[in-house]
Formats: structure tokens, sequence, C-alpha cells
């Protein structure tokens, strides 16, 4: 390139004809308009480099300002669709299991909907687990329906019109829905009645050993 | 580093020079982000939330742990 730029320099001071084809295209050598002599404008010991590089750098920093200013302006278009912080602190809810004992039923509030929490007694996993598959309406094994078998945790919404059933009532130990009668088992599971499907069960996670519930 | 070296490692190619703005984008606004939040908190010491927090917590926790979920 230096090359270049000096023998842009003669050629200007000389203006032969022959040496004016600096441009790739043929049209400039056809013209016949001679270039007036700019060898006296131009600056003697001038580093190519040094300006070039400094138009570069003008034009990477303007590029570099603009892309970071970009990415910001998307950024904050992106971050307004995620959950504001009171939301994602409503959505969870932390319930200590230690209060709970064998056998009791608590029921908990989460995202506006019931949930209910049985610390089963062995003798009613036993009871779950016994139940034949070809007994049920909706076909679930309760090792798929809890965590730790000792523990049930699921939303407390009757499957069939969303009433919220009663704990400890109807046929088969379990839950019963005043509203049309539907019995559910000790695992939550549809036994009985319109309901057609089992009690849903929410994500949820047991941490420090067991000793908290967090659903949601 | 003379502007001839510098002109050859980052302009010379083009999707070097695109990359090397891209990339210091990238380091430019994380380090930004940084600078601002530093002379903002160091602007408005003593009247940010974790410095009142700390005094809240040192006057007397009377205020805290009551928001158990009492349903």
């Amino acid at each position: 390139m230096l090359s270049l730029r000096s023998s842009l320099k003669t050629s200007l001071k000389c203006l032969a004809p022959s040496t004016r084809m600096l441009s790739s295209s043929s049209v400039a050598a056809k013209s016949t308009y001679r270039t007036p002599n700019f060898g006296d404008s131009l600056r003697e010991n001038n580093d190519p480099d040094k300006s070039r590089s400094y138009a570069y750098f003008m034009v990477g920093s303007l590029g570099l300002l603009s892309s970071a200013g970009a990415k910001s302006t998307v950024d904050s278009f992106v971050s307004s669709m995620c959950a504001s912080a009171d939301v994602l602190a409503m959505a969870k809810v932390e319930v200590s299991l230690a209060a709970i004992p064998e056998g009791k039923n608590v029921v908990v509030k989460w995202q506006g909907k019931p949930v209910f929490i049985r610390h089963r007694t062995a003798a009613e996993v036993q009871e779950a687990n016994e139940v034949q598959m070809s007994a049920l309406k909706d076909p679930q094994t309760d090792a798929d329906r809890t965590k730790d078998p000792q523990w049930l945790i699921m939303l407390g919404i009757c499957t069939h019109l969303g009433c919220v059933p009663i704990g400890e009532s109807g046929d088969f130990g379990g839950w019963f829905c005043p509203c049309h009668g539907s019995h559910y088992d000790i695992s939550g599971r549809i036994r009985k009645g319109p309901a057609p499907l089992n009690l849903e069960i929410p994500t949820y996670e047991f941490e420090e050993d067991g000793q908290k519930l967090i659903v949601g | 580093m003379s502007f001839s070296s510098l002109y050859r490692v980052l302009f010379k190619r083009n999707s070097v020079f695109v990359g090397t703005v891209l990339a210091s984008a990238f380091v430019f606004q994380a380090s930004f982000d940084t600078a601002v939040t530093k002379w903002y908190e160091n602007h408005n010491k003593g009247k940010l939330w974790k410095d009142v927090k700390l005094q809240l917590q040192e006057g007397g926790d009377d205020d805290e742990d009551e928001d158990e979920d009492d349903e």
C-alpha cells in the first residue's frame, strides 16, 4: 500500500497519461481531463499508516459505541418482558415440614390456589401402593405422584369443576369433593365420581434435608 | 506497536475489524456499567437500601422477620 501511495504522488506530479490509470475502471484512462497538479498540497514525510489508523480507529470507536448502545436498547426491551420481582416473590411458597405431624393434612395457598400437603403414615403409603392400576380411571403409580412417599403434595382443586375437596373423607380414605361427589384415594387419584383426572401435582422441592418444602 | 503493524493486525481485514469492534463493545459495556454503578453507589453512600438495611439491623431487628406468611 505504501508503494501505491508513493506512486500516486509521483503520478500526480508527472501527470503522464500512461501512469494516470489509478482506478480499476478504464474510463479514467480514456478521459481527456487533465488532472491538476496536487503535488504542492501533499504533505512531505506524511506517514500514511498513521492517518489511516487514526481514521479506522475513529470509525471503529463509533461502531463500538453504537453497537453497545444497540445492545443495551435490545436488552431493555427483552428484560421488560421478564417477570418483575413482586411476581417472582409471589410465585413460590415455603412450608416448614417439621411442624406437620404424621397423618395430618395442611393446606397452603400458592398462586391463589390451595395446595394440599399430607404427611402420610407408613400404612397409608402401603395402601396407596397396593392399588391395582386396572382399578384406576387415570392410572398413575404412587411413586409417579410423590418425590418422597411420606409427603403427598398436590393442588387442592377437583379436576371435575374446580371445587376444593375435603380431606380425610370419602370412600377411599383420601379426599372427597362435596360439589359432585368425586372420591380421591390417599394418593390423590380419582376413584369414584365425575372427575376425569387425578389431583394435579405442582412442581416442588425439598430443602434443608427435607425440613422445608418449596412449592413452585 | 507502530501504526503499520496496528493497521496490518486490526484494520486490514474487515472481518477482523468488525469482530474486534463487536468484541470490545461487550467489554466496554461491562466495564462502563461497573464504572457507572461504582460512581453512583459512591455518590449516594448512606442513602442506598443496603446501607439502610445494615443500619436497621444494628438498631434492632424488630421490623425484620415479621413477614411470615400467615394465611
